[in-house]
């Protein structure tokens, strides 16, 4: 166990969210199964400092959860000095290597479910009856799972996590010439791939961000003749393709030219080693702008046959922009970079 | 579009350009010998005996400079061309190549930490290796 001060926070981190999810679903479940749309009015005022208390609860453990994404990178950082051979985050990610996959692939799958759940709960919160409070509650049970595996994972790792194992530096695994990211952009496009990766990059996110700020005004929209649903499965179509497209492009052509190393294609070091200072930022903008996207299609689903529609379509348009606006701040930031460096 | 939508646009965009300002001028310094701007993967740090360090831009730069201050170098620090990694002049490989690193004083000396790489870099760019051209006196 590698012990500083970013160990001593996650640590926290993991053990507040993990007794209060407990509490929380303990909470949640007695809820659901004591459930009445119709409440005696005598009662009123203890079910709604209930369900106040259960709601406030899941906030707080979901922003606590949430936060842990970003600081999870933070900590990993932290232990570069500590691993023999570890140049960034890369190196430590060679030791208990499928644990580090797990917790990178679970972090952004809570982030995501627990960013819809919030944006369900403002729905309901800003409408006078709280039509989606039952629906809520319900997808706070996947949620609290999330929870519970994303932070117990999170103490297994830090607990048994060993320092001085001599680890490979990045470049034995990105800078090769047989890398994954090379090859699949080399069995599409051809020798020259990263010509074509470069304008792909910029296609996908112009198309997405044209699409997406289309869908904000009614009179763009009434010109497209689609509906909502359709207009919304288009718009996640062409983000889960630029997923993708942007890790791809990041690897072999951006993050090379903004470190100014063009034969290294380590993303870690991009985003890690302050070369690139704003890095995290062109990164974190363009995953709030995807899941952004995620975010309007579980609004959509929970908030579907509700009485609450007109407040949905205004937290749809919030979101829309929002996603617009991170994708569109991605991309410039990534082009002042480009064209200044 | 909102004014803040706008608003957030500009503060964005003044973070990118200050981020490449950082990136050119506070972080990466200036050559000691044609005060160009130096790329991280091709500097040379040169450390005098009194602890000072003197920092370059290409292998070129850096050798006008030591030829005429040898008498006061302790040891010389180059940057590996793949990762990064700053090694010891005397630990590293020197490759001649038709690939030229800096246009302005055609430098075409190449640094690598590995005998591979050097050895891949040769084969790609008609390269040959060279001798440690900063080799003191005993």
């Amino acid at each position: 166990m590698i012990l500083n001060i970013y160990t001593i926070i996650m640590l926290f981190i993991a053990i507040v969210s993990l007794s209060l999810g407990g509490f929380l679903l303990s909470l949640t479940l007695k809820a659901i199964i004591t459930f009445n749309t119709f409440v005696p009015l005598e009662s009123k005022t203890k079910y709604e400092q209930k369900g106040y208390l259960i709601f406030l609860l899941g906030c707080v453990v979901i922003f606590i959860r949430m936060l842990a994404w970003p600081w999870f990178y933070f900590m990993l950082q932290s232990f570069v000095p500590e691993v023999p051979g570890a140049m960034c985050i890369f190196g430590v990610t060679r030791i208990m290597p499928s644990t580090v996959t797990f917790l990178q692939i679970i972090k952004p799958v809570s982030f995501f479910f627990m960013g819809g759940w919030i944006f369900c709960y403002y729905v309901d919160k800003a409408h006078p009856t709280s039509p989606l409070t039952r629906k809520i509650l319900l997808f706070l049970l996947p949620i609290c799972t999330l929870l519970f595996i994303d932070s117990g994972t999170d103490i297994y790792y830090i607990l048994f996590m060993k320092p001085l194992v001599s680890v490979s530096c990045c470049a034995t695994f990105f800078d090769v010439p047989l890398r994954p990211s090379a090859m699949i952009p080399q069995a599409i496009f051809g020798k020259n791939f990263d010509t074509a990766l470069f304008f792909l990059y910029y296609f996908i996110n112009i198309v997405l961000v044209i699409f997406l700020f289309l869908t904000l005004s009614n009179k763009w929209k009434s010109l497209l003749h689609l509906s909502d649903k359709i207009l919304l499965y288009i718009q996640s179509g062409i983000g889960l393709i630029n997923i993708p497209v942007v890790v791809l492009s990041f690897m072999e052509v951006i993050a090379p030219k903004l470190m100014q190393l063009p034969f290294h294609h380590c993303l870690y070091c991009f985003i890690g080693n302050g070369i690139v200072p704003d890095a995290p930022l062109m990164l974190g903008l363009f995953i709030i702008g995807t899941f952004s996207i995620g975010w309007i299609g579980i609004l959509r689903y929970i908030c579907k046959n509700s009485a609450a529609k007109q407040v949905t379509d205004i937290f749809v348009k919030r979101v829309n922009s929002l996603s617009v606006f991170c994708l569109l701040t991605s991309l410039i930031m990534v082009t002042i970079h480009l064209v200044l460096t | 579009m909102t004014k803040k939508f706008w608003i957030g646009l500009v503060i964005f965009f003044i973070i990118a350009t200050l981020g490449v300002f950082y990136q050119k001028h506070v972080k990466y310094p200036h050559c000691d010998y044609d005060g160009s701007p130096v790329p991280p993967i091709y500097e040379v740090e040169i450390i005098l005996k009194d602890g000072a360090i003197k920092r370059f831009c290409s292998i070129y730069c850096a050798v006008q400079w030591f030829k005429n201050n040898k008498h006061n170098v302790d040891h010389v620090i180059v940057t590996d061309e793949i990762r990064g990694n700053k090694i010891d002049s005397y630990m590293a490989y020197f490759v001649e190549s038709e690939l030229i690193t800096n246009e302005t004083n055609d430098n075409c000396i190449h640094v690598f930490q590995q005998r591979e790489s050097a050895q891949i870099h040769m084969d790609k760019f008609n390269g040959r290796v060279v001798d440690d051209p900063f080799e003191l006196d005993e």
